[in-house]
């Protein structure tokens, strides 16, 4: 991984030194054009990214589409009864029923409803964490990359030790002393996916520094700040879109098992965890209530998964030179 | 030369002091098993240690015996200096090794039906003494050793609690061999392992599965008696619950025939009352408020909040028969304040033993849910012990009117003299709305079809010495969670009773599968013609699990560690001895408040 990584760098220090100068290169355009054409011809990434636009529709649009508000309980509202199964006009259910396509909840609220809302939340929970993990994550890795000695020490065994627990299990711990909730959990979550972007960004950083155009930034007098967030982080940014992008899933699926849980969001938020938890008994009776919810989380996950993996390749500089280009 | 008079030196120390060590253990251990073994002879030493019988002034021990200590019976007694404390019992005394008294303070008629409950099982005066009497990390808590058809043969901590036959069993003798506790909060997982074989009945399947066992060939589904009663409780020592108008709009604006009707299973109703109307004078007095959310909304404003406010609503998951589905429920009334009252209450899911210490000890600011199924059949175990002077702090301070009434209620034997006060008392609990109820909720429990004397009992402690599947020596019971502790006599949960009663015994008993009271360790208690002094007679030749036999010491003890908070021994799981308090009204020697 290290390895590629040098390479996928080793490429671009013509680039960098044009950039230095505030010019945008064809190459640095090409760069990227070559990245976005090889993501397109995986099909499995492409499927990822429709997957991913999909559900980004869902969540900015599901005000309109959503039939119900997601916390209407609908007793005395509608004739449907508590984990009543699925009902589509298409398919036969009478027409004087009223037509619920994922069934009702325990609770008697829709539960199609519910999962469309369900989507903003986990797109939330997964960009937002993430975003947080990787700004916090690659301060400390680039600083400790780049400072090393003590810094680099104190910093990296300080993520060892957050590495030590395994991570559901940290956040689960985080999220106790914090005390319940949506917000908790997300925190949770972001804290214990720091120590991976800190380790990705300095690994990288280590082997940047040294380089060309890197020195040429110190000879030309630039300040230990510039010279790291200026020159050498966007150099970084490659491995960290990968980690990135498979770290929302990981998120999305963590912020999914604490609210199953119960720790993370409360009812009655249309969360995909919190509603698979609290359907979890009538796995047999109502097993709708627990396939949806469950589908729309591997959905999701499936998707960042696919994307991520596709842009590994993509921006996997070997593959160029096997002639992928 | 001088590391060789060293080494010499050093051996010698040693040598000499394991001589000593071994010298010095011979009286050390006769005297243990002296503590165990002979209780006669142990019984002249412990009864002047237990500060039970020298510190309170009242306490009394015969002397007589102290000459003749071999085989001589020192009959044991604690006696209230008076009345004033509180409680019901003025004094217990052993009268001779096989008969014990109770003196009251005032008349009780349901002492039998208080007495049998498991908290007052009697276990060996020594062993009492020997454990401490609980305590972090006593045997007590783990081990109890009683009378029953049962004894404890290994408690699995968070896998299973293993109990084996009695042989010595005074009556008669269990079906099975062995009987194991299993436990899950999952309806589905319950239901699931009694379907694969792996369990032989489980507790409280959940309401979704009773058409799916009735329809079971292989499987019975035996219905329970609602005797139970489901409420959210407040606790009038925290804003806004300290405002009686507030409690009240909460009762009117919560539709509870809604919660019942969707979310409780067949054979539920919707409670007019705190207790349940099979309980003599249960049902007396108005019923309670209508559900009128506009009314509600009014009297919220009148209190000040005309928008609603903030709280919180804690619960345990889980699953009771007076409660079957909890979050749906919890979810449901939420919704049901938030929609009626504007009322933004937050969810908060607590760990049971944890959530019942904050309830008990008046920790939860919020609402919470909470209910209770009955121990015996009578409105005390009902009214006192959730708004008696004994009661705990669940519902903040305690209403004196109500104590009142039930006071009076209490003192009565006759259902129809006690009517009065006990339709004065609940009027009082629905103008003062320490809680609202909700329903009373039917449950069940199911069995493999060939459990030859299956039952559920509406006091749920089933009796498994008398169920059992032919030819085969286990029988494996799944309830919903694991005990909390197994001294019971400091425990509340059902969960920590059930396995209890199929090892400890008290001095009356339940039937099996119904509410009468039947004697057991006692031959028979009698009352004086006021009531006011039962004498207990013991069943002669009853051996405990550890060989010793029973006598009225042992009652005695059982029930003065628990009834006299100064004793060293009044130290069970939490020391709150809630049921004691509850039922029998105070302690004596209590810590001041």
């Amino acid at each position: 991984m290290a390895a590629l990584k040098e390479e996928s760098i080793e490429k671009r220090p013509k680039v960098a030194r044009l950039e230095a100068e505030g010019l945008r290169t064809s190459e640095s355009i090409s760069f990227w054009g070559t990245v976005w054409r090889r993501l397109f011809r995986r099909k499995s990434a492409v499927v990822g990214l429709w997957i991913l636009a999909f559900l980004v529709l869902i969540a900015l649009t599901a005000d309109w589409i959503a039939p119900y508000d997601p916390v209407q309980v609908l007793i005395g509202v509608e004739p449907v009864k508590m984990r009543q199964k699925p009902c589509i006009h298409l398919l036969g259910c009478p027409e004087d029923q009223p037509q619920h396509i994922m069934g009702i909840d325990g609770n008697v609220r829709d539960q199609f409803s519910r999962i469309l809302y369900g989507a903003r939340l986990s797109l939330l929970v997964g960009l937002s964490t993430v975003t947080f993990a990787i700004i916090i994550g690659t301060f400390l890795g680039a600083i400790a990359g780049y400072l090393g000695g003590v810094v680099d020490n104190v910093i990296m065994r300080f993520m060892d030790v957050l590495l030590a627990f395994p991570s559901l299990l940290l956040a689960i711990a985080i999220v106790t002393i914090l005390g319940p909730g949506l917000i908790n959990a997300l925190l949770a979550i972001a804290i214990v996916s720091i120590p991976t972007y800190a380790r990705v960004t300095r690994a990288t950083v280590l082997s940047v520094r040294e380089m060309d155009f890197v020195e040429a930034s110190r000879a030309m007098g630039g300040g230990w700040g510039y010279i790291l967030f200026g020159r050498i982080l966007p150099n970084s940014l490659t491995p960290l879109i990968v980690t990135g992008t498979l770290g929302i899933a990981t998120a999305i699926l963590d912020a999914a098992a604490l609210s199953f849980l119960g720790l993370g969001a409360q009812p009655p938020t249309p969360e995909w965890g919190t509603m698979l938890g609290a359907e979890r008994n009538q796995v047999f009776t109502a097993p709708h209530l627990v396939f949806f919810p469950g589908f729309a989380i591997m959905l999701t996950v499936l998707a960042f998964n696919l994307l991520g993996d596709g842009l590994r390749d993509a921006l996997d500089p070997r593959l160029a030179q096997r002639g992928e280009e | 030369m001088k590391r060789n008079l060293l080494y010499t030196l050093t051996a010698a120390v040693v040598l000499l002091s394991m001589v000593l060590g071994a010298c010095a253990q011979p009286p050390a251990a006769t005297e243990a098993p002296a503590m165990t073994e002979a209780p006669a002879m142990t019984e002249a030493p412990a009864m002047t240690e237990a500060p039970a019988a020298t510190e309170a002034p009242a306490a009394t021990e015969a002397p007589a015996a102290t000459e003749a200590p071999a085989m001589a019976f020192e009959p044991l007694s604690l006696s209230a200096p008076d009345c004033e404390y509180g409680g019901l019992f003025k004094s217990i005394e052993a009268v001779d090794e096989f008969t014990v008294k109770f003196t009251m303070c005032t008349p009780d008629p349901a002492f039998l039906a208080k007495i049998a409950f498991s908290s007052f099982a009697i276990q060996p005066k020594e062993w009492l003494e020997e454990t401490g009497g609980g305590g972090a990390g006593s045997q007590l808590l783990e081990k109890p050793i009683g009378t029953g058809p049962y004894m404890i043969k290994e408690w699995r901590r968070g896998d299973q609690l293993i109990l084996e036959k009695n042989p010595d069993y005074w009556g008669e003798p269990a079906k099975n061999q062995t009987v194991v506790f299993k436990w899950s909060s999952e309806a589905a997982q319950r239901l699931l392992e009694l379907q694969a074989g792996t369990v032989d009945g489980i507790d409280n399947p959940g309401p979704d599965d009773f058409a799916t066992i009735e329809a079971d060939a292989n499987l019975q589904l035996i219905p329970r008696q609602a005797l139970n009663i489901f409420y959210v409780g407040m606790n009038n020592t925290f804003p806004p619950f300290d405002n009686e108008k507030v409690r009240q709009a909460i009762a009117m604006g919560i539709d509870r025939k809604r919660i019942v009707e969707n979310f409780y299973p067949p054979g539920s109703e919707v409670a007019t009352h705190f207790t349940p109307c099979a309980i003599p004078n249960g049902c007396t007095g108005e019923p309670w408020y209508e559900f009128d959310p506009e009314a509600a909304r009014a009297l919220l404003a009148e209190a000040g909040y005309p928008d609603g406010f903030e709280t919180e609503i804690a619960y345990r998951d889980v699953v009771r028969g007076y409660l079957p589905q909890p979050g749906v429920v919890a979810q449901d009334i939420q919704a049901q304040l938030k929609e009626n009252l504007n009322i933004d209450a937050k969810i908060n899911v607590m760990e049971s033993g944890a959530f019942l210490d904050a309830a008990d000890s008046g920790q939860l600011s919020g609402l919470h849910l909470l209910g209770w199924g009955a121990d015996f059949p009578d409105m005390v175990n009902f009214l006192d012990y959730h708004f008696g002077a004994g009661a705990s702090k669940q519902f903040g301070n305690k209403f004196d009117d109500i104590i009142e009434q039930l006071k009076q209620g209490a003192a009565l034997a006759d259902d129809e003299a006690r009517a009065p006060f006990y339709t004065a008392a609940n009027n009082l609990i629905k103008q003062h709305v320490p809680m609202v109820p909700i329903a009373h909720g039917g449950s069940a429990t199911a069995y493999k079809a060939a459990v030859e004397g299956a039952h559920s009992s509406p006091l749920s402690n089933e009796n498994f010495a008398v169920m059992g599947i032919p030819g085969q020596d286990t029988f494996v019971w799944m309830q919903n969670a694991e005990p909390i502790s197994l001294y019971c006599a400091d425990e509340t949960d059902g969960e920590s009773l059930r396995p209890c009663e199929q090892v400890t015994e008290s001095l009356y008993g339940y039937e099996v599968g119904g509410t009468a009271t039947e004697p057991r360790l006692a031959e028979v208690c009698e009352p004086n013609a006021d009531l006011t002094e039962w004498t207990c007679k013991l069943r002669q030749g009853v051996k405990f699990h550890d060989g010793s036999t029973l006598d009225a010491n042992d009652v005695v003890m059982s029930l003065i560690i628990q009834w006299d908070a100064s004793n060293p021994l009044h130290k069970g799981n939490t020391g709150a001895f809630t049921y004691w308090n509850a039922l029998w009204g105070a302690f004596l020697n209590a810590p001041q408040q």
